[in-house]
């Protein structure tokens, strides 16, 4: 036990081009990749959509894009980040945005 | 009487509602909230009549309580790490009005790094605000501590409020058979609160917690040094009786297989019972372990512990807080500076463990009696805390380019 | 003393599986339970898991579950979401899967203790009407005498009050079936 002690007392002496922070922080940012969270994912129907922009306006993390003045360059949604809230499908005056269940989880 | 499944939380909910309290003032925290939600429940559905008040802070909770306390009526409230601290303020107040509050705490280690879970450094850090401090080592003993604690608190000779604290998750969400008495043998032993000295009555008015001049100070101090020294002769008391009421029976310490012991660990809170396990364990494979649990950390039993270990050769203390700055944990210091009253020159190793949720497994608290017995066998015993279950890259956790903005 | 560890994601009734098996035990056959649930930060499809202990006298031991003598899996998902169902487990572990199909290709298949599964899902979906497949997990588990099926009954009734009735009814079902790998 004191061996073991011993060894985390010793400040690593080692060459390499590293040093270490002390305390709470996060220097890998995998909890703030929401789109873990999902049980349904957004899927919208490209042609019906009009490219009005609600759902990017409410959308609370705005993670939504989308060309509005081109209807050739499909809406998109940043599913790495996405929670599947459905506040996005909620909005859209056409309806046209589906909450689909994730596979694995249904 | 009634056998029912209880968590820590549920346990310290039902004897406040057995002691009858009649004002509470709470505010949620993890892991206490189910307190603050049951007592609610309690007062919604009729089954507890009393007055429930919606409070913005733990500073606010404690600052209602000790108005209502005054007032003579038995209150309740219950909290947890930074609701603890948030209360410092008024805990003095409380304390030093000498008002019998009783507050089960659910320990929860203090920021910063966050954590919800369990270590003691919450109510370590009140060790000396003048309250009483118990530790329950389940839910039952939270139930019945918490019970015995309004009889003592309210005793003329204490007048002392108590927090009867329990283990963070290991204690309040760990649910297991709890004996909960009849309010009629509740009342037999704990009869209605009568305030014993400060009140507020408009027909008699009393100035409280006025400016208090040198000339006064030390005395009043003195007066709770004297309630704390009377706390050592009335918790046995107390205890005793309430075994005679339910059968059940506390002490200010309690050992366990320490008759011929070559090493004993000291413990507090929920790691007592894994403590016995292994002692069980270890004593099967022949050796002379045992174990000393201090129930009643404020008051210390300094006596009591000192005749525990009278014989015993190398002791051990398991501290759930770091001691930051200390030689050795906040209980290893009281352990030391008891043993050493006596001039015992005894080896007294200080073990930290279990911070921030970290489970003190069997094999832990094994790690620790194996090392208590190298001692025994003639190792040198370390000075400084020994912090038993830290991992090897301590100082290695969050590696980042070196150069970078410096 | 028996161990057990139960898995399951958020919102399957994992914890609650745990108290109920702890009230039939220790309340309504007289003995001894203990359960520790793991707090982290909740959320619906995480995994979550709960620890037992039951015994003839007291527990004192107040630490989690490291060497499960029963193992209950809720969810197939809690493999894919990397939690390793047989961690600690030894040659005698029992497991008692929520699933359709006989789990033949699983970690815990061979090399341990028998294997018991039950569509808990089927029966929870067709009794209870949600996917909360613990009343039917904790019914099935009777199967293998740690504890009697009309005291997980009885526990449930406790637990659940108004909604007792299809809990006990979706128990009675996962206990009727039960199968042996």
């Amino acid at each position: 036990m004191s061996r073991l002690q011993d060894r985390v007392m010793q400040q690593s002496g080692s060459s390499k081009p590293v040093r270490y922070l002390y305390g709470p922080v996060a220097t890998v940012f995998a909890a703030t990749q929401t789109g873990t969270w999902r049980i349904h994912r957004p899927v919208i129907n490209q042609a019906a959509c009009n490219r009005c922009g609600k759902c990017a306006r409410f959308c609370p993390l705005d993670i939504i894009t989308m060309d509005r003045k081109d209807r050739s360059r499909d809406v998109t949604v940043d599913l790495t980040y996405c929670k599947g809230c459905g506040i996005c499908a909620a909005v859209c005056p056409l309806g046209c945005i589906a909450m689909v269940p994730e596979g694995g989880e249904g | 009487m009634v056998r029912k499944l209880l968590d820590g939380n549920g346990a310290a909910a039902e004897a406040m509602r057995l002691a009858r309290v009649q004002v509470i003032a709470a505010y949620p925290i993890t892991p206490q909230s189910p307190i603050a939600e049951k007592l609610s429940q309690f007062v919604a559905d009729g089954t507890l009549k009393a007055k429930y008040l919606r409070v913005e802070s733990e500073h606010s909770a404690m600052s209602c309580l000790i108005g209502a306390q005054l007032t003579g009526v038995r209150t309740g409230t219950a909290t947890s790490s930074v609701g603890l601290a948030l209360m410092h303020e008024v805990l003095g107040v409380a304390s030093g009005l000498r008002l019998p509050i009783v507050m089960p705490v659910v320990n929860r280690s203090l920021v910063s790094p966050w954590s919800l879970w369990c270590d003691h450094q919450d109510t370590m850090a009140e060790r000396d605000s003048g309250w009483i401090q118990l530790y329950a080592a389940d839910a039952q003993e939270v139930l019945d501590l918490t019970l015995l604690a309004y009889r003592v608190a309210e005793d003329p000779r204490v007048l002392t409020p108590i927090m009867v604290c329990m283990d963070g998750f290991f204690v309040s969400h760990t649910s297991q058979p709890v004996e909960v008495p009849d309010q009629e043998a509740v009342d037999r032993f704990l009869p209605p609160y009568r305030p014993q000295n400060l009140y507020l009555d408009v027909d008699d008015p009393m100035f409280v917690n006025d400016l208090t001049p040198p000339a006064d100070f030390t005395e009043m101090r003195y007066q709770q040094k004297v309630g704390f020294e009377a706390a050592l002769e009335v918790l046995p008391e107390v205890m005793d009786e309430f075994a005679r009421h339910f059968g059940r029976r506390y002490d200010l310490v309690e050992t366990y297989r320490c008759e011929d012991a070559e090493a004993v660990l000291v413990t507090l809170g929920s790691m007592s019972g894994t403590g016995k396990y292994v002692v069980d364990q270890l004593r099967a494979q022949g050796q002379k372990v045992g174990l000393l649990r201090v129930v009643s950390f404020r008051p210390f039993p300094a006596d009591r512990v000192r005749a525990a270990l009278s014989r015993v050769p190398v002791v051990g203390v398991m501290d759930r807080s770091a001691g930051l700055g200390a030689e050795v944990g906040p209980v290893c210091t009281e352990v030391r500076a008891a043993l050493s009253a006596e001039g015992r020159q005894v080896p007294v190793v200080g073990f930290v463990g279990g911070l921030g949720g970290r489970d003190l497994a069997p094999k832990t608290l094994a790690a620790a009696f194996s090392r208590l017995l190298e001692i025994r066998a003639g190792a040198p015993a370390p000075r400084t805390s020994q912090w038993i279950d830290v991992r090897a890259d301590a100082l290695q956790l969050r590696e980042v380019p070196a150069g970078v903005r410096h | 003393m028996l161990q057990l560890k139960l898995y399951g994601l958020g919102g399957q009734g994992v914890v609650t599986a745990a108290k109920v098996l702890a009230e039939a035990v220790a309340v309504h056959e007289g003995r001894y339970a203990q359960s520790v649930p793991a707090y982290g930060h909740e959320r619906r499809g995480a995994p979550v898991y709960s620890d037992l202990f039951v015994d003839d006298q007291p527990i004192l031991v107040k630490s989690f579950v490291y060497e499960p003598d029963y193992v209950l899996i809720f969810d197939l998902a809690v493999l894919d979401k990397g939690v390793d169902v047989t961690q600690g487990c030894r040659s005698h572990t029992v497991f008692l899967v929520n699933s359709a199909q006989p789990p033949v290709d699983y970690p815990f298949s061979r090399g341990y203790g028998p294997v018991y599964y039950v569509d808990a899902t089927g029966i929870s979906l067709a009794t209870i009407g949600r996917n909360i497949p613990n009343s039917a997990m904790v019914g099935a588990f009777a199967a293998t005498g740690v504890v009697g099926i009309e005291s997980v009954a009885r526990a449930l009734g406790d637990i659940f009050g108004k909604a007792g009735e299809i809990n006990v009814e979706a128990a009675r079902q996962g206990h009727a079936a039960v199968r042996k790998l």
